[in-house]
């Protein structure tokens, strides 16, 4: 397939051009690229809880377990937090959690909270493993629950749900500058492809800008889970989320920049869920202050 | 005869073993930095990690891409670890130039200035922003210092760990040479003329797009063909003679290693940024001339001087494009920056 590449300019985005030029400038292979998705309206969860975490940020347990449980009711609409995980995993499952490991990680709270939550619908412990890493881990699953941490990125603008995966193919560096367009087609590599149950957004401390080095003046107790099907719309909803954030501390526009343009690509070349605002249903639940959404 | 063989194989393993070590230990110019074993109730590890271009992503992922973008040198890592307190990292970004490791700082002017002892910082008149040389903000310290960019962060911030930080900048600092910041800055004036002024404290300083697309988008793709033989700065000018009607230009200043290379960067540029606008890209006076393009946010203009170019970007109007690139030609000709060659 010879498909003529374009540069993609700030221009593109100005005139609202930029999803055609996505379009027509990555080259491709078959297995990668996707199509629109038919179901064009998807949901994704957002529960907070102002007293999740500490003045010292130290996460109460407990509080988080029920943000979860009703994170999960949310998001497959079931009666109980059993039945919810029970929706999306079955107990012969071999369960790969991809969270991230270190820069802004997830929680080690989170992972645990959900390794209980598998147990207890009949998981066993023994196929319950962490998956992020090399391209074999994605391989011995049967279902991915991805779990990244709410950050922006100095070099691909957001760096959660699409990036969360970037380590599976084997040559992260190659995802950089422009290429990071292309951070969609690693979710259609064939030991990935269809395995991711569940997006799990870590938003509990996120991070606004220079990510992933942690820089403590641009964290703010966000106290929340954002969760869904769809990864393209719950990266559409974080970045919402970390854009307002930007906007409120300057009190001036301060758009992510480079702009993420992962997203726009994993809608519109990679077909891998929506990324249009209008499109997305957000079920919120919770703590309201400061919501940014 | 089996036995003398193996003897002799095991001999070569232990030479060969020895010999890499020692390579290995010769090329890892570990600084002999005196910073304090023990702060309050910090103490650190003895042997800092020591962290090369080839390693760097291990340790920090796609944040390394960040200080390569920059002629880096080598990082040294020290954790200071307490019972019932978090953590403090040290970092220490050794680049290959004092304007490597200013730009670093460059990329956020934010924060409250600290000025360690014999600074200049501490008795200069300065007030704009890019006098800074050290800044603190919620537990995390960035110090400029000669070629040493450092980051030393509390995990979390309480008074004692903001004690501590700033006693490990202070020694960090402390009997290291005062560096000029780079020359290129001096092209940006504090007044463009017309109520054009410099947003001092989003100066950037700079040589891959990577970094400017960090600071203003221009394109996912290596337009000016920056690169580690560059160097630029960029800033924004806001216009503020009248208020109610805000507007924003973003100034771009690019020096090539020559006339040649600088040529080379404006064609491709003018190609990929400007296609519609079909010009005789050869010929010199088309270059040398400033030229001005009306577009989507504005008006844009750029100019060749030498191995250098100018852009600006997003300007109201044609004239507004055309004041600030004179200005910069009467800027170069006041100041130290080679232009003419």
């Amino acid at each position: 397939m010879t498909i003529k590449r374009r540069q993609i300019t700030r221009r593109d985005f100005i005139r609202g051009t930029i999803g055609a030029t996505l379009g027509t400038s990555m080259f491709g292979v078959k297995w990668a690229l996707g199509s629109e998705k038919d179901d064009r309206t998807s949901l994704v969860a957002v529960v907070r809880n102002k007293n999740v975490m500490n003045d010292d940020l130290v996460v109460d347990f407990k509080l988080l377990q029920q943000m979860l449980d009703q994170t999960m009711i949310e998001v497959t609409g079931a009666k109980n937090s059993r039945d919810a995980w029970s929706t999306i995993i079955k107990p012969e499952d071999k369960v790969g959690l991809v969270s991230t490991g270190h820069l802004n990680p997830t929680h080690d709270e989170l992972v645990s909270g959900i390794k209980l939550a598998l147990m207890d619908i009949g998981v066993p412990k023994n196929r319950i493993k962490m998956a992020q890493g090399g391209l074999r881990k994605a391989k011995d699953c049967t279902a991915l629950i991805s779990l990244p941490a709410l950050k922006a990125h100095w070099l691909t603008g957001i760096g959660t749900v699409l990036k969360n995966y970037i380590m599976y193919s084997g040559n992260p560096s190659r995802y950089h500058g422009e290429n990071s367009a292309r951070l969609g087609e690693i979710w259609h590599l064939p030991q990935v492809k269809g395995k991711t149950k569940l997006v799990l957004v870590d938003a509990l401390h996120p991070l606004c800008d220079k990510g992933p080095q942690p820089d403590p003046r641009y964290q703010w107790a966000y106290n929340g889970l954002i969760a869904g099907t769809d990864p393209v719309a719950v990266e559409t909803v974080c970045l919402r989320i970390i854009e307002e954030k930007r906007l409120a501390l300057r009190g001036e526009p301060w758009p992510l920049s480079p702009p993420p343009i992962c997203i726009e690509a994993a809608d519109k070349v990679y077909g891998l869920g929506t990324s249009r605002m209008g499109e997305i249903r957000i079920k919120h639940f919770g703590w309201e202050q400061d919501l940014l959404l | 005869m089996r036995l003398c063989s193996i003897k002799v194989f095991f001999l070569l393993t232990i030479i060969m073993r020895v010999s890499i070590s020692e390579g290995a230990a010769s090329s890892m110019k570990v600084s002999k930095f005196d910073l304090p074993q023990t702060i309050g109730v910090w103490t650190r590890t003895d042997l800092p990690r020591v962290i090369n271009s080839k390693d760097i992503f291990d340790y920090m992922n796609g944040a390394g891409e960040l200080y390569l973008s920059y002629r880096f040198d080598h990082l040294e890592v020290y954790e200071y670890k307490a019972d019932h307190e978090k953590s403090i990292l040290v970092e220490l970004y050794y680049m290959k130039t004092s304007d490597d490791a200013f730009g670093l700082l460059s990329l956020d002017w934010g924060g409250e200035r600290i000025s360690f002892g014999g600074s200049p910082a501490n008795t200069s008149n300065e007030s704009q922003a890019t006098s800074a040389r050290a800044l603190y903000g919620a537990g995390l310290l960035r110090i400029w210092s000669d070629d040493l960019y450092s980051r030393v962060m509390a995990f979390q911030e309480t008074s004692a760990a903001k004690k501590a930080v700033l006693t490990l900048g202070n020694a960090i600092v402390a009997n290291r040479k005062t560096t000029p910041k780079p020359t290129l800055l001096k092209v940006l004036p504090t007044d463009m003329g017309m109520g054009w002024k410099l947003r001092n404290d989003r100066v950037g300083y700079l040589r891959s797009h990577l970094v400017l697309n960090s600071l203003y988008y221009l394109s996912h793709q290596n337009i000016l063909n920056l690169n580690l033989s560059t160097e630029a700065v960029t800033a924004p000018y806001d216009n503020i003679v009248k208020n109610e009607d805000f507007r924003r230009v973003q100034f771009l200043f690019v020096k090539y290693v020559d006339s040649e290379q600088a040529q080379q960067a404006l064609d491709n540029f003018h190609k990929s940024y400007l296609p519609e606008y079909k010009k005789d890209l050869g010929t010199e006076s088309f270059a040398q001339i400033a030229n001005f393009f009306e577009i989507e946010d504005g008006w844009l203009g750029y100019k060749l001087y030498g191995p250098c170019i100018a852009l600006v970007f997003e300007c109201p109007d044609k004239e507004t494009a055309r004041t600030i690139i004179d200005q910069t030609r009467f800027n170069l000709i006041e100041t130290e920056v080679d232009y003419d060659n």
